[in-house]
Order: C-alpha cells, then sequence, then structure tokens
C-alpha cells in the first residue's frame, strides 16, 4: 500500500513536471518559430514578404525535443555514473543542452536567411541577439523539467530503460505535445491575424504573414506573448495529462492479471479520450463552424 | 517520376567528399586502435574527427537525394541513415579489428535494401535514391563507430556493452538501470556501458540532427556548398562536444578533456568561419533596422 501510495506521489510531481515542460516548450517553440508554422515564415520572403521573424529551421519539434532531451539525460547519466549529484548532474545536462540547442537555433537562422539572399531578405542580426536569450532560458526549463521527470521515473519508480533512452522517448513525446497542441495558436491563428476568423489558410494567403504589430514591427517575442496565454498551457495540459495517466495507470494497475492490467486500463483510457475528442469536434462544428451557414446564405 | 531540381554545384564533386569522408572516417576510427596499443586513451578523440568526416560527407549527399523534390524530407533523411547505420554499427563491432570495414560493408547492404524498397515497392523512382541511401547508411554507420570510439575509448563489441577500457566496474546503481526488476524485464550490470546505459540513443540522435541539419538549414535559391559543408562541421564539432563530456564516464579525466578541448577549439573555429560564409552570402547584414518592403500588398 505505502509503495502504491509513493507511486502516485511520483506520478503526480512527474505529471506536474511535465505540465511545465510542455509550456515551456510551446512558448519556446512558438518565439523561435520551428516546426510546422515556420514553412510560412520561410514562404514569405519568396511571396514578397520581408519580416522580422524568427526563422529556426532545425527540424520538426519532436526529433529536436527528441534530441535536446537525450542530450540532458544522456550528460546527466554520465555525469551520475562518476558520482555526481543528481541534482548538479541533471542541471549540468540541461545546460549542455541548453547550449546545443541555442547554436542551432543561431546556425538554423543564419543559413535559411542568408539563402534567401535572391528575395532581398536580410538578416537582422539584432533578432538572433534579443530572442536567443528568451527560447534558451525556455527551452532549459522544458529540457530541466523533463529530464528531471526521467530520472523520477528511472530511479523511483524503477523504469526498466535507462535515462538516456527515457529522455529521447519523452522528448519526442514532449515535442510532439506542444507541436500537435500549441502551434496551431501560432500558425493558424497568430500568423494569419489579417485573415477572417475561421477561414483557414486559403492558398492565396500563403507566405503574407503578419509582419506588423499594433505598434511598430512584429518581432517574434509579440508571437511569444499571445501564445504564452492559450498555447503554452494548452500544451502543459496535454504533455502533463500524458505523462500523468501513463504513470497513474502502470503504478496502479501494474499488477493486475499479470501485467495486463494496466494494457486494459490504456486501452480503455484511449476510447475514452477518442470518444471526448469527438464529442469537442462535433460541438465546436456545431456551434462556431461558419461554412455551412454562409453558404446557405449565399446560394 | 520526382523532378531534379537545381542543388548548389560546389567546387568539390560529391565522389571526392565521399572518398575523403569514408578515408577520413575509417582512419579516424582506426587511430583510435592507439588507445589498446598504447595503454592510454588520449587518442579516443580521433573517432570524433572520423565521425565529423563522415557528417561533413553525408551532408553533401542529403543535399543531392532532397534535391528531388523532397524539401521536409530533410530531417527524415537524417533519422532513415542513422536508423540503418545503427543496425550496421552494433552487428559490425562484433568482428574485431576488422570492424569499422565491416560495419561499412553492412551499412552499404542495408543501405541498398531500403533503397530498393523505397524505389521500386514504395515506387518513390527518384534516380539517386538506392546509392544515395547506401551511402547515407554508411554515413550514419560511421558516425556512431566514430563517436562511441570516441565516448568509450573502443570500437569492439564487448567494450560497448560492458564499458570503456579504463572503466571500473562497479554496478552503478545511480545510473538509471542497475539491476533492478520491472514488469518482468531484469538489467544486469550492462547498463554501465555505452549500449546498455542507452547512451548510444544520444550519439544516435546527435548525429541524426547533425546529418540533416546543415543542407535543412542552409537550403534555399542561394545555397552555397562552402558553406553547408562548413556548418556540417560546426554541427559535427558540435556533437564531438557533448560525447566528449559524455566520455568522462567511460576515460579518464586526462583523455576525456582532451576530446573537450580539441572539439571546442574546433567548434569554435569552424563556427567563426560558419558566420563570416553566412555574412558573406546574405542579402544585407543589419542590425536593428526596419523591415524592407520589396513589393507584397500589405
Amino acid at each position: 500500500m505505502e509503495e502504491i501510495v509513493l507511486g502516485i506521489g511520483i506520478t503526480a510531481l512527474a505529471g506536474a513536471f511535465a505540465t511545465v515542460a510542455g509550456a515551456a516548450e510551446d512558448t519556446e517553440s512558438d518565439i523561435g518559430s520551428q516546426g510546422d508554422p515556420n514553412s510560412q515564415v520561410q514562404l514569405a520572403p519568396q511571396m514578397g514578404y520581408i519580416h522580422r521573424i524568427f526563422n529556426k529551421a532545425i527540424s520538426g519539434e519532436p526529433p529536436a525535443y527528441g534530441a535536446w532531451c537525450a542530450i540532458g539525460a544522456g550528460v546527466a547519466w554520465a555525469l551520475m555514473r562518476i558520482n555526481f549529484n543528481p541534482a548538479l548532474a541533471i542541471i549540468l545536462g540541461s545546460v549542455i543542452a541548453v547550449f546545443v540547442q541555442g547554436v542551432y537555433c543561431t546556425s538554423g537562422y543564419l543559413g535559411r536567411t542568408a539563402s534567401l539572399a535572391k528575395f532581398q531578405q536580410p538578416v537582422y542580426i539584432d533578432i538572433i541577439k534579443s530572442l536567443l536569450s528568451v527560447t534558451m532560458a525556455h527551452a532549459f526549463v522544458a529540457i530541466f523539467c523533463t529530464v528531471a521527470m526521467c530520472h523520477l521515473m528511472a530511479t523511483a519508480l524503477h523504469h526498466p530503460f535507462a535515462l538516456p533512452l527515457l529522455g529521447l522517448v519523452w522528448g519526442i513525446a514532449l515535442g510532439a505535445a506542444g507541436s500537435a497542441t500549441g502551434n496551431p495558436f501560432y500558425g493558424k491563428e497568430r500568423q494569419y491575424q489579417n485573415q477572417k476568423f475561421g477561414a483557414g489558410v486559403p492558398i492565396s494567403a500563403s507566405g503574407n504573414i503578419v509582419r506588423y504589430a499594433e505598434a511598430g514591427q512584429r518581432s517574434s517575442l509579440d508571437n511569444g506573448w499571445f501564445t504564452t496565454k492559450f498555447a503554452g498551457p494548452a500544451s502543459g495540459i496535454c504533455f502533463g495529462l500524458i505523462v500523468f495517466l501513463e504513470l497513474w495507470r502502470t503504478v496502479l494497475f501494474e499488477k493486475t492479471v499479470a501485467g495486463w492490467g494496466a494494457i486494459i486500463v490504456g486501452v480503455i483510457l484511449i476510447l475514452i479520450f477518442t470518444f471526448i475528442d469527438r464529442w469537442i469536434e462535433v460541438w465546436g462544428r456545431k456551434t462556431y463552424g461558419p461554412y455551412t451557414a454562409a453558404e446557405e446564405a449565399s446560394s | 517520376m520526382s523532378v531534379k531540381m537545381e542543388a548548389s554545384a560546389g567546387k568539390l564533386s560529391e565522389n571526392t567528399l565521399m572518398i575523403y569522408g569514408i578515408v577520413v572516417a575509417l582512419v579516424g576510427t582506426y587511430l583510435t586502435y592507439l588507445n589498446a596499443v598504447t595503454g592510454i586513451a588520449v587518442f579516443s578523440f580521433f573517432g570524433g574527427i572520423g565521425a565529423i568526416a563522415a557528417l561533413w560527407w553525408g551532408s553533401d549527399t542529403i543535399k543531392h537525394l532532397c534535391s528531388y523534390g523532397l524539401g521536409t524530407g530533410v530531417p527524415s533523411a537524417g533519422m532513415v541513415a542513422f536508423g540503418a547505420g545503427a543496425i550496421a554499427m552494433i552487428a559490425g563491432t562484433k568482428f574485431g579489428l576488422a570492424s569499422p570495414i565491416v560495419t561499412l560493408v553492412l551499412a552499404a547492404i542495408i543501405g541498398a535494401v531500403i533503397g530498393y524498397c523505397a524505389n521500386n515497392i514504395i515506387n518513390m523512382n527518384i534516380p539517386v535514391m538506392i546509392f544515395s541511401l547506401m551511402k547515407l547508411s554508411i554515413v550514419g554507420a560511421l558516425t556512431m563507430l566514430g563517436f562511441a570510439a570516441m565516448c568509450t575509448g573502443t570500437f569492439m563489441f564487448n567494450g560497448l556493452v560492458i564499458g570503456g577500457m579504463t572503466l571500473s566496474m562497479e554496478p552503478a546503481e545511480a545510473a538509471a538501470g542497475g539491476a533492478q526488476t520491472f514488469m518482468v524485464t531484469v538489467l544486469p550490470e550492462f547498463a554501465s556501458s555505452l549500449i546498455g546505459g542507452a547512451a548510444l540513443t544520444v550519439i544516435f540522435f546527435l548525429g541524426a540532427i547533425a546529418l540533416q541539419h546543415p543542407f535543412n538549414a542552409c537550403l534555399g535559391p542561394n545555397e552555397s556548398q562552402d558553406r553547408t559543408l562548413m556548418l556540417a562541421i560546426e554541427v559535427g564539432f558540435l556533437s564531438m562536444f557533448v560525447v566528449a563530456v559524455m566520455s568522462y564516464a567511460f576515460l579518464d579525466i586526462i583523455s576525456a578533456t582532451v576530446g573537450v578541448v580539441v572539439s571546442l577549439i574546433g567548434w569554435v573555429y569552424s563556427y567563426k568561419q560558419y558566420i563570416a560564409l553566412s555574412k558573406r552570402d546574405a542579402y544585407a547584414w543589419l542590425d536593428a533596422k526596419p523591415i524592407i518592403e520589396v513589393g507584397g500588398n500589405e
């Protein structure tokens, strides 16, 4: 019984870490403009829209965060092997991972922008100077929380995977959660505030991203300000729920039916979430969907 | 049938790059054998140099493969290279002193099979697909082998699953694994080795991200070969730095520090060169200046 109570406590703590990590990850990727919304940032100069948005071309968020968290976890693992204190090892691992991440950010921006010289997109070097520290700080929070969470799983919950592999798996999950949950707020909403609400992104508007702010010119920090309100917390809840429910079902039902209990509960959870998703989608279409009404009115 | 788009023609032909890449990667990996000959591990960093050479060549191969309209597939190409390379590398290390050569041959075979499946079964019909995937698999395998040799000081399978040449064999309970039971899995003290402790995962991802990044970051109409290749060297040294830090777990302090110093010197030099090349290629290099309007209807 005591074991299960400890397990639930660790589960809750890991879920809290994951929530913070998810929120920080999404804010970082929106300020740095990573993932699928970046294709529009990349396209804009080719359509004649020169902009001052960070263009962080590394790869999709899942592989990128898989790499950062694996680096953080791997270095932490190596330092713990030579008897570093786990807290210090995780911090040093995250610092090295963030260093790598920052260097990749600068080379991604410089490379992509320099290759767009044909379309007269200049390199705005102040973008790197002013935004790099912000994205690196958010990335540090995300990586540190993820690696700390993995360490909890490895030591307190006795997960069979080694720390670097846990870092990789949960890093990919973190990037996927941020990419799937948070990015629409940035890519479909913030970049296209000049389009009619709910219109999606028509082909003719491709590359015509919002480049001017309420006063002056839009910086990627403004995008971070916008997405922190909804996208960050939404990604945090998403990743936090993934981690919490995943550990919760394992801790509680691992011993039931010779290990099958946790798997059965997992399938049931997936079914419940499929039902909720479908219900929200139908409800959202009925309540906010503009298309049916507009077509009836015009015909 | 995909249409070939322009890939920047560079001074160095792809075959020249391939020869340099393979030779330096193999020589670098073999130089780590000096560790076993001399009994000190300071030669480990040569493995990292070999891995950088492989990445340097591979980033150019990715450019030629991905110029067939695979813009968003650039990161995936890095992943498939290392996925194929990981199999070849782990199997290849069983062959003792011949390991690097066997790894190369195995990777070529696996790459050819994957390329055949992609081209003839999935019908992607890209003319260079089979040969490119063969080359990318070799790049993946040699990069992992080089970094693994740098991290542990050896490229032999036993060293990679039991520990480096100077590793003391205490079971590391603190290091995540240890002999613990979770459901049915029991992990012996292999958990403190490069493969058993899954540190190879980090090398896998360091290499995969570094392999795809140069072309992915530099693609565009004004991509130039020397800048892309310099970025490949830069991310190679950056990956080598992380591997060097991790090698503190397997090597003695002096050997690991040599790796850290070499990688940092190489990284600083190549990063400065890369920034200079970006400055050369950029349309303008502006600091805190407004948007230049060139058209587009605001």
